[in-house]
């Protein structure tokens, strides 16, 4: 131990543990990020935080599992890409004592290829060979009826899915913590598996628009002179479109899945941080490191993504943040006007939305607890942007 | 010439930078040839266009605004100005390396030194990349790193400017360069690092056979390290000759004056001489010969305000731009 650290010591800091160290300096970041990782709990754990079946039940004699037999492709998916996630964080960790910084990044870099490979191809595999099943039964009735015993349920017992027009629109009790919809089901259980979906969109609309925008940005940034010309005018273009009303117009033509909307936000929302790494590159272009790297003829590949993309990633870094943030909360907006995901999944936006029901009753939990949602999470993704945005860059924190 | 042959001539160059002011003809009609093995130096004040022709060979010249406009550059038989872009990074490197002015910020800050000189090994030599992490701790004690095992893995900040300049050097010699074009490489450095670095660059030299292009405009490393020497005054070569000749006596005006401007050993008492005036702008170059402003024999001279003389070879290995050459010329 004593030489590891000795070695650690000797080795200096890292950027990485750099920003690190000033972003924990602050204990409202630790917070807001301990937020942050709270929800991503949540949504990975939903199927068993809350769920209308039981984890075990005894009929006639035997034992059964109802809850893990419902598992449906979907959450074996989420379920691998969180524990490949969380290994790959463990060897980052591990990564900074025992590594050498010298290949410390190549090593990250063959890892997080590695980790997204294995969740790439897992997700096929579980899509194609995890079939989707369906049970219906309702073990609470059988269990009230004594037909079943022993049974022990999810700490919500229902589902999202499930309906009970017997407990329509309640006002939050014993049995339903934050109350009921307009067709019964739990406020809170549709809460906790909304997360899933809010956090997936943020994620996924995020890594398309970063990609794009990298991607775009480097090149208009690196050549300059024309490119860069006829480049910024489409940005532009772009950026004169009200996205809003753009998504909407394209959500409108397209069926309502997740995944169009994701795309569809992805493809929208790139023009800042193309905007961003464009700046960059052309301050970069003339620092002597990159005309060095060109000097020993280094692949323009290189020079783009090797050289300049990490002298310069640290805006996306936390754009991509804010670009969370933002899409949940597009999203959000779009459930809530009817273009997101169809019921029963479940949306926070669409919760809000049946605040007021039919009747014309204002229902205030079914407004309240969505819209705390909402605001949590995208506060927590805002401030969370921000701290690693003065710890990346300290300057800009003298300044505001 | 000699034995040796020729690696690299440049013949006609020009070079003019396109801005919204005007055009800016920074490098106009140079030429010369560096022999294998040997050290050309590029002398001249901060403007001249010394940077710019050792660019022009890397094809380095940001474009736009710059382009070289006409001439050839030609490199063990192939003009470089008429490679393809693969082609160029071929030799990028490979074949030419260049050291930069400024070691502080030549250097990639995110990757280790280490790292930096084995992408280069790996690229131009196709050596694994276990291989190429040894060669460049190899190379880091070449160029006089102490302890190179220990700092190869270190970051470019946890290192003195003479360091990163040695590990520039590492890094570009890496691939044994037939030319190494070194842009003024002890400029930034103080002067006990001075001369250890071109030490450094003498020993590379003798160990790997290359030549040295050596852009400087301090005469005292040109004299003492140099063979052959070009002379540039605002965007042209006004003298070319080897360094001995040229140092024992110097043809042009401006070198005249130049050399009368240093402090020699056992000169003491007397202020400096100076050249009077000051480097024109490459906006706004005079007519006719671009020195006569500030020359003292031709000031009053009509040809000079007019003409603009051409290189010419006065004696065996001793060329000058100068219309007041009749008094040198061998008869």
């Amino acid at each position: 131990m004593s030489r590891e650290s000795q070695k650690e010591s000797s080795w200096g800091v890292s950027y990485g543990q750099l920003v690190w160290r000033e972003f924990t300096k602050s204990r409202l970041n630790v917070f807001w990020l301990i937020v942050i990782i709270f929800l991503f709990i949540v949504a990975v754990l939903a199927p068993f935080l809350a769920n209308d079946k039981p984890f075990m039940i005894r009929i006639d004699g035997k034992l059964y599992f109802p809850l893990f037999r419902d598992l449906g492709p979907s959450d074996y998916s989420i379920f691998l890409a969180a524990v490949v996630v969380l290994a790959q964080l463990l060897l980052t960790w591990r990564n900074r004592k025992c590594i050498e910084p010298s290949i410390r990044g190549q090593v990250l870099w063959r890892q997080i290829c590695i980790s997204s490979s294995i969740i790439f191809i897992g997700v096929i595999l579980i899509f194609v060979f995890v079939p989707r099943r369906l049970d219906a039964t309702d073990y609470e009735s059988m269990v009230a009826s004594g037909k079943a015993s022993d049974a022990v349920f999810a700490p919500i017992p229902y589902g999202y899915a499930r309906t009970n027009l017997k407990v329509r629109e309640q006002t939050p009790n014993v049995e339903h913590w934050l109350g009921t919809d307009d067709v019964g089901s739990d406020v809170l259980c549709r809460l906790i598996h909304g997360s899933r979906i809010s956090l997936s969109v943020g994620f996924v609309a995020v890594g398309i628009s970063s990609v794009i925008g990298v991607v775009i940005g480097a090149i208009l940034g690196y050549f300059g002179g024309k490119v860069d010309f006829v480049g910024m005018r489409i940005v532009e273009i772009m950026m004169a479109i009200p996205v809003f009303f753009l998504i909407i117009t394209i959500v409108a033509f397209f069926p309502r899945s997740l995944l169009n909307i994701m795309i569809i936000i992805g493809i929208t929302s790139w023009t800042g941080d193309a905007r961003f790494i464009r700046a960059e590159f052309f301050k970069l272009r003339k620092q002597d490191f990159v005309q060095a790297a060109v000097s020993l003829g280094l692949p323009l590949r290189s020079i783009l993504f090797r050289h300049m993309l990490p002298n310069g990633i640290a805006p996306v870094l936390v754009n991509a943040t804010f670009g969370i943030a933002g899409a949940i909360f597009i999203e959000a907006a779009l459930s809530f006007l009817g273009f997101g995901v169809a019921p029963p999944t479940p949306s926070w936006g669409q919760m809000l939305s049946l605040g007021v029901s039919t009747t014309g009753r204002f229902l205030w939990w079914l407004t309240l607890f969505p819209g705390l949602a909402i605001f949590l999470t995208v506060l927590a993704y805002n401030l969370v942007g921000e701290g690693l945005r003065d710890a990346i860059d300290p300057r800009l924190r003298k300044a505001a | 010439m000699s034995e040796n042959g020729i690696l690299l001539s440049i013949g006609g160059l020009s070079v003019f930078f396109f801005t919204e002011e005007g055009v800016a003809k920074a490098v106009q009609d140079v030429s010369f040839s560096i022999e294998m093995g040997k050290t050309f130096a590029l002398v001249g004040e901060s403007g001249c266009g010394k940077s710019v022709t050792a660019l022009s060979i890397m094809r380095l010249v940001p474009a736009p605004p710059g382009k070289i406009v006409s001439g050839e550059i030609v490199f063990k038989g192939r003009n470089l100005l008429t490679l393809g872009e693969s082609q160029m990074r071929q030799v990028r490197g490979n074949k030419i390396a260049m050291i930069f002015q400024e070691p502080m910020t030549s250097l990639n800050p995110v990757y280790t030194v280490g790292n930096q000189i084995a992408e280069a090994i790996r690229l131009h030599q196709r050596k694994s990349t276990g291989q190429a992490w040894s060669d460049a701790v190899e190379m880091l004690g070449k160029v006089g790193i102490a302890d190179p095992a220990q700092r190869v893995s270190e970051y470019p900040h946890q290192l003195s400017g003479g360091m990163r300049q040695r590990v520039m050097i590492a890094m570009a010699v890496s691939c044994e360069p037939q030319l190494l074009i070194a842009d003024e490489p002890t400029t930034a450095l103080d002067v006990t690092i001075q001369a250890q670095i071109l030490d450094l660059l003498d020993e590379l030299q003798e160990q790997n056979r290359m030549s040295i292009l050596l852009i400087t405009h301090d005469l005292g490393v040109v004299a003492e390290r140099a063979d052959d020497v070009a002379v540039m005054y605002a965007s042209r070569i006004v003298e070319v000759g080897d360094s001995q000749s040229l140092f024992a006596e110097p043809l042009h005006p401006y070198t005249q004056g130049l050399l009368k401007s240093l402090p020699r050993l056992g000169f003491s008492g007397k202020r400096l001489q100076t050249i009077p005036g000051s480097v024109p702008e490459p906006l706004h170059f005079p007519s006719g010969c671009k020195f006569h402003p500030r020359c003292p024999t031709g000031c009053s001279d009509k040809k000079c305000q007019t003409m603009e003389p051409a290189l010419r070879e006065v004696r065996a290995g001793r060329c000058v731009a100068c219309w007041h050459t009749k008094g040198y010329e061998e008869k």
